[in-house]
């Protein structure tokens, strides 16, 4: 099956500065793919130019099959902008109405149901609204369509973590329907239990594209052992895969990166009565593209 | 009517129905003036108005005829004023088409529907021509009412001919401003655009008549095409009428491809 979203040397400078460069990325029908890079990175610059806001410098896109300048493609997308506005005196019901209206209507009950999934309140006036509750519309208004491929740039911000359970209970439920979704954030930690695959943007260019189950495996684990007496240190130094070890008396705390056999085999020669390994903190290696150093130092190793 | 019009007629409602009252409190109350001001023949004389410096009578389209109620309604309503009320209105609605919008950041939504730019464009302008529209009908004929209330005894087709006229101007300077801010996304440069163009449009046509170094840039005023024809005691000027409408197309027609080609929101 063709890609949903297909991008080729997508390049947007706003004058001088740079939003986004070169950015070659392919996104497979049916996945949730995480689209995560810090501030100022470009992620809403991709955004806007998938969704036609801004024209690119260079390069092209296509989004469901269509150049991203057709119009009608639209329809079957669900838009959730990065920085939503909402104003005025409208009830927010009017206005999902009038955006179902022009998207060529909705399946009956749908907002009411969205609405209460998110305890919503559609009879308020935009104007009014908290941020919150503002942004549950502007969720509310890209699902309600059940479009076929959902674009959501930072999607949980400013919901409470209640709401933010929800949310990812509906793209689980998009993703079980075949459908595909782009979604943005700062934190893996936000997106690592629904995406499939995660690309990372700094600065303008992507520097990787990962699959969580493959960053699962890569990922730093921290671990630490218990002994019956007290264990020399040295036993433990220049371990393959095994660093930051600090031992003291009968304990040991240390990071592994990969598999942890070799630990494992030197341990083996004490009794080992206590072991502690936490979950593998994925936001760590994640971190370490954010800093260019680590990402060369990465690249050597591998 | 497409959604989109319907909706952005929504939008204006208020300020429409806000602006159609002022109006009506502006003609009602300076039209009522003349009854009082008739019978007092001292202030309207010729020979009172000719103490005026003339540069001041030029810049009121010369009071000439204060006395008669065509000379009345001109000067106090169709001159200045209700020009500069309306066009403030088409100025405010106008920009709140897309300039508005854009920098409060809601446009990017309606951007993003299944509406190609071009339409967008037109179905908001669309929704402005219909609101002045509405706001030109009422006040029409309430200034008729007020007129005849008053007697002023000037005939219902000559205030037409100059209504009419009236709200060509303002949909002629409602869609400088849509267009400006179609093009350039900033609401202060459409508003400063149409400030300028208006009042050194309306110096120029007015006091610049007279003045051979300037007296040709009355062509490149439109409130030239609004007050030359002097309509309402001349009738319909169908030729100064169709420029306006003509400039009004072509600003349409240039504002179109500028907002297709950039990028919103930057
Ligand atoms: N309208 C604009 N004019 C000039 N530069 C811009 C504009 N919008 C974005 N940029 C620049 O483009 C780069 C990418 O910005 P973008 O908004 O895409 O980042 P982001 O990843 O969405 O950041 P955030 O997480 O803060 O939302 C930044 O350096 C930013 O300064
Ligand atoms: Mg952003």
């Amino acid at each position: 099956m063709t890609a949903v979203v297909e991008t080729e040397g997508l390049t947007k400078f706003y004058g001088t500065r740079r939003g986004l460069e070169d950015l070659t990325l392919e996104i497979r029908p049916g996945e949730v793919f995480g689209y995560l890079g810090p501030n100022g990175a470009g992620k809403t610059t991709t955004i806007r130019l998938l969704l036609d806001v801004i024209r690119p410098t260079s390069g092209r896109a296509t989004v469901l099959g269509a150049d991203t300048r057709d119009p009608r493609v639209r329809a079957r997308i669900g838009y959730l902008p990065g920085e939503l506005a909402l104003e005025g005196r409208e009830r927010a019901r009017d206005y999902l109405q009038f955006l179902a209206d022009v998207r060529g209507g909705v399946s009956r009950g749908k907002i009411d149901a969205l609405a209460e999934r998110l305890d919503a309140d559609l009879s308020a006036r935009m104007g009014e609204l908290s941020k919150g509750n503002k942004q549950k519309v502007g969720l509310i208004q890209a699902f309600m369509h059940e479009p076929e491929l959902l674009i959501l740039d930072e999607p949980t911000s400013g919901l409470d973590p209640l709401v933010q359970q929800e949310f990812l209970a509906m793209v689980r439920e998009v993703r079980t329907s075949g459908r595909t979704i782009l979604m943005s954030s700062h934190v893996l930690a936000e997106v690592e239990h629904v995406a499939d695959r995660v690309g990372i943007v700094r600065a303008g260019r992507l520097v990787a594209v990962e699959d969580i189950a493959a960053l699962r495996e890569r990922a730093v684990r921290h671990v630490e052992l218990h002994f019956d007496a007290p264990v020399p240190a040295e036993s433990f130094q220049g371990l393959p895969g095994v660093r930051d070890v600090v031992v003291q008396g009968a304990s040991l705390r240390c990071t592994i990166d990969g598999r942890p056999d070799a630990l494992i085999k030197a341990a083996a020669r004490y009794t080992v009565v206590h072991m502690v390994s936490a979950e593998p903190d994925l936001e760590e290696i994640f971190l370490t593209y954010y800093s260019e150093e680590e990402a060369r130092h990465a690249h050597a190793g591998a | 009517m497409p959604t989109l019009v319907r909706k952005s007629l929504r939008e204006y409602r208020r300020a429409l129905v806000g602006w159609t009252i002022g109006l009506c409190a502006f003609l009602a109350m300076y039209i009522s003036f003349y009854g009082g001001m008739r019978d007092n023949t001292e202030t309207l004389s010729a020979q009172a108005i000719a103490k005026y410096p003339g540069a001041f009578r030029d810049l009121l389209g010369g009071l000439s005829d204060l006395a008669s109620g065509r000379g009345y309604l001109q000067a106090v309503v169709y001159q200045l004023l209700g020009p500069l009320l309306f066009t403030m209105c088409a100025a405010i609605l106008g920009n709140r088409a897309v300039a508005v919008p854009e920098e409060s950041k809601t446009l990017e939504l309606t951007l993003t529907l299944p509406i190609g730019r071009r339409r967008l464009l037109l179905e908001r302008w669309a929704a402005l021509a219909l609101g002045l529209l509405g706001v030109a009908l009422v006040t029409l004929l309430f200034a008729a009412g007020a007129a005849s209330a008053a007697h002023m005894d000037v005939p219902f087709g000559d205030i037409l001919a100059a209504h009419t006229g009236l709200f060509l101007l303002v949909l002629f300077f409602g869609t400088l401003t849509l267009c400006v801010g179609a093009a350039l996304g900033r609401k202060q440069v459409a508003l400063a655009v149409v400030g300028v163009w208006g009042v050194a449009g309306y110096i120029v046509e007015t006091m610049g008549r007279n003045l051979d170094a300037i007296a040709w840039l009355r062509w490149i005023s439109p409130v030239h095409y609004y007050l030359d024809g002097r309509p309402l005691y001349q009738g319909w000027p169908y030729g100064d009428y169709l420029v306006l409408l003509g400039a009004t197309a072509v600003l349409l027609l240039t504002a179109l491809p500028a907002f297709e080609r950039r990028d919103v929101g930057v």
